[in-house]
C-alpha cells in the first residue's frame, strides 16, 4: 500500500514533468495560432531546427550548452520571420491552406536537413551534473526534466510579460481582437504578424533545443511534437491561459492513466477524452480570438 | 450551355470515359505481371485521392487522416487472407511467437472470407459516422477537425504497434497466400488484380461524380462555400458533412483492401501521418475540385516518385515539398485549375461573351 502509494505520488511529479514538456511544446504554437488563427504544421520542424542548431553550434563553435539556447532562440525566429514574409502572410484568408502551405515547408525543412546533416540521430551534450537525478523521500526526478519545468514557467512568464506589459503586447491583442480596427488606429497589422510568427517560432527553437536533450535529435523528431501541440492548442482555445491549464490537465492525465494502463492506452484515452471534450466545448477552454472561428 | 468547354457537363463524363477507357486498354498493352501489379497499387492511390476529392473539394471537409479507414481496412483484409491460409485450429504463426495459443475473438468472424471483407469495410465506414457525427454536430470543421483527423490517426497507429499479439505490432501482417474469393484466385500479379482495382475504381469515380451532380451533392458544394447560409436554409449541415465524411471513408476502406490484396502485407506503416498528407498532396497538386483530375494527380505524383528512383528520393521530397507550396500559393485549383483557366482564355478570345454569365457558369459546374 505505502509503496504504491509511493509510486502514484511519483507518477503525478512525472505527470508535471509531461506537463511540462507539452506546454514547452505548444507555446510557441499558441501564439501564432492566438494572434493569426495560422494553423503552423511546420511547428514540429522550428522544433527540430531548435535541437540542430544547438547541435551544430556545439560541435563546429564548441559553445557551452546554455550558451547555445539563445542561438536557438534567434535562428528559428529568423528562419521563422522569413517564411512569414516569403509564404504566409499571402494567405491569412485561406485558413486551409496555410494548413497545408506550412506542411509543404515541413516537409522541405526535413528533408533539407537530411541532406546537410544526415539521417543518423545526433546528440546534445550537456553538463554532467545535469544528468543526475534528485531523489526525495521515494520520489525521483531527473535534474534536466526540473530545468525544463523552470523553462515552461520562464516561458510562459516571459511571453505574458512581452503580451499584457509592453506596447508590442497591447498591438498584438488590438490586432488580435479585430484586425481593421486596430489598423485604422495606425497599428502596422502586418509587422505585427511577422513579429509574432518569429516570435512563435523562436519559442519552438528553445524548445527544440531543449528536446533535443531529452530525446535523440533526428531530422523527423518533429512530428512526434506537432500533433501533440495541436492537441493542446485546440483544447486550450488558443490562448496562453488555456494552453498552460490543457497542458497540465492532459500531462498529469497522461501520467495517471500510463500508471492504471500503459503509454500507450493512456495516450489513446486522452485523444478519446479531447474529441469529447471538443463535442461539448469546440471553443476549446479559453477562446482567444472572440470572433474568430 | 457554359462555353468553357471544361464546365459542360457532356464533355466532363466523355473525359471520364476516354480517361478509363485508357486505363482498360493497359492490361492488353503489357503482360509484364510486376508492371501491371505496380500499376494497380497506383489505382489504389487513385482511388484514395478521388475519396479525398470527394470529402474535401466537394465538401470543404480536409481529412488529413484517410489512412485510418485505409489502415483499417486493409488490416481488415489482410486479416481475411490469413485466416483463408489458416486450417481449422491452428492460429497465424505470429500469434504463437507473441504468446497467444487461442485465436482471439476479434479475429473470429474472419474465418468467413464474406464477413471479413464485409467486416474491412464496414468498421472503417462505422468509424467515420461516429467521429464524423460526434464532430460535426459540434460544429468542429475547418482546420480544426483537420487536426483532430490527425490525431485520432496517430493514436490508431500507435495502439497497433502496442497490441503486437493481435496484430504483430511494427511487423505486420503478410498473409502467405493470395486471396481466393469462391474459385477465382486474385494473384495480385497478374491482370486478374488490375481488373479488380479497375472496376472498383471504375464504380467509386464514377459513383463520386454522380452523387456530386445529385441534389445530395449540391448541398454538398453549397455547404463548402458557406455552411451559415446552408444551416439558415434549414438543411442539417452535420448530418451531410457525416454523410459525405463517411462515404470517402468507405471509398478509402475499399482502396485500403485493394491494397492488402496486392501487396499481400500490411503494416502501421499505412497509419503514418505522412502516408495520409501525401494523399492530401496528390489532389491538391491535381486539383482537388475535380474527382478526375485528383485521380491523375495521385497518378502523375506517385508515378515520377518511382520514376526518380531510389537515388534521387532525396531530392524529390525536396521538390514534392517546393511544389505543394507553391501549388497552394499560387494554384490553388491544381492542374484542374490551370487547365480550366486555359480553356475559359480561349473560348472567351474566341466567342464573345457576357460579363455577367460566367460567374453563373462557374458556380453551376459540377466539379
Amino acid at each position: 500500500m505505502d509503496i504504491s502509494a509511493v509510486a502514484f505520488a511519483n507518477s503525478l511529479v512525472l505527470g508535471v514533468s509531461i506537463a511540462s514538456i507539452f506546454l514547452v511544446a505548444a507555446i510557441g504554437l499558441t501564439i501564432i495560432y492566438g494572434t493569426a488563427g495560422v494553423i503552423n504544421m511546420a511547428h514540429g520542424e522550428f522544433i527540430m531546427l531548435g535541437a540542430y542548431t544547438v547541435y551544430a553550434l556545439q560541435t563546429n563553435v564548441g559553445l557551452p550548452y546554455f550558451l547555445c539556447i539563445p542561438f536557438a532562440f534567434v535562428v528559428v525566429a529568423l528562419i521563422g520571420f522569413a517564411i512569414e514574409r516569403l509564404l504566409i502572410q499571402y494567405l491569412y484568408a485561406r485558413p486551409l491552406d496555410t494548413l497545408l502551405a506550412t506542411w509543404g515547408v515541413s516537409l522541405v525543412l526535413t528533408q533539407g536537413t537530411r541532406l546537410i546533416f544526415g539521417s543518423d540521430p545526433k546528440y546534445i551534450q550537456i553538463p554532467s551534473f545535469m544528468q543526475s537525478n534528485i531523489e526525495f523521500g521515494g520520489l525521483s526526478i531527473g535534474i534536466f526534466r526540473i530545468l525544463v519545468i523552470f523553462s515552461a514557467l520562464i516561458m510562459v512568464a516571459a511571453v505574458w510579460f512581452i503580451f499584457y506589459r509592453t506596447e508590442f503586447g497591447i498591438k498584438v491583442r488590438a490586432v488580435t481582437q479585430n484586425r481593421e480596427m486596430a489598423a485604422s488606429f495606425g497599428i502596422n497589422s502586418k509587422q505585427v504578424y511577422s513579429l509574432t510568427f518569429a516570435l512563435g517560432a523562436g519559442l519552438a527553437g528553445v524548445a527544440g533545443a531543449l528536446f533535443g536533450v531529452l530525446n535523440i535529435v533526428l531530422p523527423t523528431m518533429g512530428v512526434s511534437y506537432v500533433v501533440q501541440a495541436f492537441l493542446i492548442v485546440v483544447t486550450g482555445g488558443g490562448a496562453l491561459a488555456g494552453s498552460a491549464i490543457a497542458a497540465v490537465a492532459t500531462g498529469e492525465l497522461q501520467s495517471i492513466f500510463a500508471w492504471f494502463f500503459n503509454d500507450t492506452f493512456a495516450r489513446f484515452l486522452i485523444f478519446i477524452l479531447i474529441v469529447v471534450f471538443l463535442r461539448f466545448r469546440p471553443q476549446g477552454l479559453i477562446s482567444a480570438g472572440g470572433s474568430r472561428r | 450551355m457554359e462555353r468553357n468547354p471544361y464546365h459542360n457537363k457532356t464533355l466532363q463524363w466523355l473525359a471520364y470515359i476516354a480517361v478509363f477507357a485508357f486505363l482498360g486498354l493497359v492490361p492488353l498493352m503489357t503482360d509484364d505481371d510486376f508492371l501491371l501489379n505496380q500499376l494497380a497499387t497506383y489505382g489504389v492511390y487513385g482511388l484514395l485521392a478521388v475519396s479525398i476529392s470527394l470529402c474535401w473539394g466537394s465538401g470543404g471537409i480536409l481529412n488529413l487522416g484517410q489512412g485510418i479507414a485505409f489502415g483499417l481496412g486493409a488490416y481488415g483484409m489482410a486479416m481475411t487472407m490469413q485466416m483463408q491460409s489458416q486450417t481449422e485450429g491452428t492460429i497465424p504463426p505470429f500469434m504463437m511467437n507473441n504468446g497467444l495459443d487461442t485465436l482471439p475473438a476479434i479475429w473470429e468472424p474472419f474465418w468467413s472470407t464474406g464477413t471479413g471483407i464485409f467486416l474491412a469495410l464496414l468498421i472503417p465506414t462505422l468509424f467515420y459516422l461516429v467521429f464524423g457525427g460526434l464532430m460535426f454536430a459540434a460544429r468542429v470543421s475547418g482546420p480544426f477537425f483537420a487536426i483532430m483527423t490527425l490525431a485520432i490517426l496517430s493514436a490508431l497507429a500507435t495502439i497497433f504497434v502496442d497490441l503486437q499479439p493481435y496484430t504483430n505490432g511494427v511487423n505486420g501482417i503478410s498473409p502467405p497466400m493470395p486471396l481466393t474469393i469462391g474459385e477465382v484466385t486474385v494473384d495480385p500479379y497478374s491482370s486478374t488484380a488490375y481488373w479488380l482495382v479497375f472496376v472498383l475504381l471504375l464504380v467509386c469515380t464514377f459513383g463520386a461524380k454522380l452523387l456530386t451532380q445529385s441534389r445530395f451533392g449540391l448541398v454538398v458544394r453549397a455547404l463548402k462555400d458557406d455552411p451559415e447560409r446552408v444551416r439558415f436554409l434549414g438543411y442539417n449541415v452535420a448530418i451531410y458533412e457525416t454523410c459525405v465524411y463517411a462515404i470517402s471513408g468507405l471509398m478509402a476502406a475499399v482502396a485500403g483492401c485493394c491494397f492488402a490484396i496486392l501487396t499481400q502485407y500490411v503494416s502501421p506503416a499505412q497509419f503514418e501521418v505522412s502516408f495520409s498528407i501525401s494523399v492530401v498532396i496528390w489532389a491538391a497538386i491535381g486539383g482537388r475540385a475535380s474527382l478526375l483530375w485528383a485521380m491523375l494527380g495521385a497518378f502523375s505524383v506517385q508515378g515520377a516518385q518511382s520514376y526518380a528512383g531510389d537515388q534521387f528520393l532525396s531530392t524529390w521530397i525536396l521538390i514534392l515539398g517546393f511544389s505543394f507550396i507553391l501549388v497552394v500559393r499560387f494554384l490553388p485549383g491544381g492542374f484542374a485549375g490551370l487547365v480550366e483557366m486555359v480553356l475559359d482564355r480561349l473560348t472567351r478570345s474566341t466567342g464573345g461573351r457576357e460579363p455577367g454569365l460566367e460567374i453563373s457558369g462557374a458556380k453551376g459546374a459540377a466539379e
